[in-house]
């Protein structure tokens, strides 16, 4: 048996010899540059190494990116996010919706004439007293009574809005 | 005979004037209690008075071009002053006497309406954009105008008011049954003892005051972002209640009340022995309860 210093010199002096740069043989080149897309100008091996290292350095990163958006996704998807704050509609939106919706249409059904001076101002002051309560109905969506007002609100529009038209024949 | 020419060119410059001038009118008809005069006039102003005869007068002048049409019964009188198709040269400025115990319904667009010395079963004065004032005694009365304001001084059982945007002003013993209602104008009643009282605007204050409630009243203020301000006797019996989203409450009795989280003000309080029911609901206007006369 050997002493363990005459061992290890042996080893270290063995690992010396070796090349210090393999080349592989020059049949795998070929089967490597055969795989690979024609190019102008034939490189060298060792060039065609570090090209392929750098390629594929860079073709790793759409790879990551890839796979973190795909992991990011399947998070979204199996981990429960919050609900975003839009709560649904009270019921008392519904109905100043359905209210709005039915009185656009009386409107629309009426003749349309152009209205006189007279009545233009208080017409603009209810569209605009309209928008006012549904605009304090999306704060306060539980109180009744401001649908009462937009009700009271939408019926004096609609039945001056009739007064108006019925009134457009009238001299001024 | 040769006529001068100065005086032909007089003549001619005459004719405009005299087609232009106004036409006098001078009706009457005969109306017992419980019959009903009815005026529709679209420019210019309407009189009303009232007079101790029992038959109903109308008097006044029309512009060129306008025409008086009359439909009466034994019953029921209407005058309406009819216009040409087209811009008119003017309106009408008519003065109605009316008996006592009568019906007066009046409708204009631009017309001012005034109402005074009358004792009548009922009044009704329409107008879009003229205003109304009214002064005596009537049994029920409803006043109506859409950007014209309202001032009543009417002593009445029955007033129902209703503006757009003109202020309406109500004071001189409406008690009884009172409702105002305005979307932006400003509501101002100094009522008498009241039965029910229901004030309503959108932007339009709110400013209520009443000698005090009849036994069970019922008082009920509503507004979207007008202030509201309610002046009672320190005497008065009912339940108060109170409000608001955003605005605040100030009131002579009862605590203000917040919830620990949230938006909102409320105020419940008993003044005397609770017996009428005072309602008052402000999204953002601010509340001001008095009690003191």
């Amino acid at each position: 048996m050997n002493p363990p210093d005459s061992d290890h010199d042996a080893l270290t002096a063995r690992l010396h010899a070796l090349p210090a740069e393999r080349v592989p043989p020059a049949r795998v080149w070929q089967a490597i540059a055969a795989q690979l897309p024609a190019q102008s100008a034939a490189p060298s091996p060792a060039a065609t190494v570090s090209t392929l290292s750098t390629r594929r350095r860079r073709g790793r990163w759409p790879l990551r990116v890839g796979l973190g958006l795909a992991a990011a996704l399947a998070l979204l998807m199996v981990v429960p996010t919050p609900v975003p704050n839009t709560p649904a509609p009270s019921l008392l939106q519904r109905q100043a919706d359905a209210m709005a919706g039915e009185y656009q249409q009386a409107i629309a059904a009426l003749p349309n004439a152009e209205v006189t001076e007279e009545w233009r101002p208080a017409l603009h002051e209810l569209d605009a007293s309209a928008d006012t309560i549904r605009a304090a109905i999306a704060e306060n969506p539980r109180s009744r009574y401001l649908l009462g007002q937009l009700q009271r609100t939408y019926a004096l529009r609609l039945e001056l809005t009739q007064q108006a038209v019925l009134s457009t024949g009238l001299p001024t | 005979m040769r006529i001068p020419l100065s005086l032909i060119a007089a003549l001619a410059l005459c004719l405009p004037l005299v087609a232009q001038a106004a036409t006098s009118i001078n009706e009457r008809h005969p109306l017992g209690a419980g019959g009903r005069v009815e005026i529709s006039n679209i420019a210019g102003k309407v009189t009303v008075r009232g007079w101790d005869r029992s038959d109903v007068a109308l008097t006044g002048s029309l512009a060129d071009g306008l025409t008086l049409k009359q439909d009466k019964s034994s019953n029921r009188v209407r005058w309406e002053v009819e216009y040409p198709r087209g811009r008119s040269n003017g309106g009408a400025t008519l003065e109605l006497r009316v008996p006592r115990s009568v019906e007066v319904q009046l409708g204009t667009i631009s017309a001012d309406i005034d109402v005074a010395d009358i004792d009548v079963r009922r009044l009704q004065a329409n107008s879009v954009s003229g205003s109304i004032t009214a002064a005596g005694r009537s049994g029920e009365t409803t006043l109506n105008t859409v950007s014209g304001g309202i001032r009543s001084q009417l002593q009445t059982a029955r007033l129902e008011a209703r503006t757009v945007s003109g202020q309406l002003l109500a004071g001189g013993g409406a008690s009884g049954e009172v409702a105002a209602e305005s979307v932006s104008g400003r509501v101002n009643v100094n009522a008498g003892r009241i039965q029910r009282l229901a004030v309503e605007t959108v932007s339009g204050s709110l400013d209520v005051s009443a000698t005090g409630m009849a036994p069970g009243g019922k008082v009920t203020m509503q507004t979207v972002s007008g202030s509201v301000a309610l002046k009672l006797p320190v005497n008065v019996s009912a339940q108060l209640n109170v409000k608001t989203f955003s605005g605040g409450i100030q009131s002579d009795a009862g605590q203000v009340e917040k919830p620990r989280y949230g938006p909102g003000s409320s105020l419940d309080a008993r003044l005397g022995a609770g017996d009428g029911d005072i309602s008052i609901n402000s999204h953002s206007g601010s509340v001001r309860v008095s009690l003191g006369r």
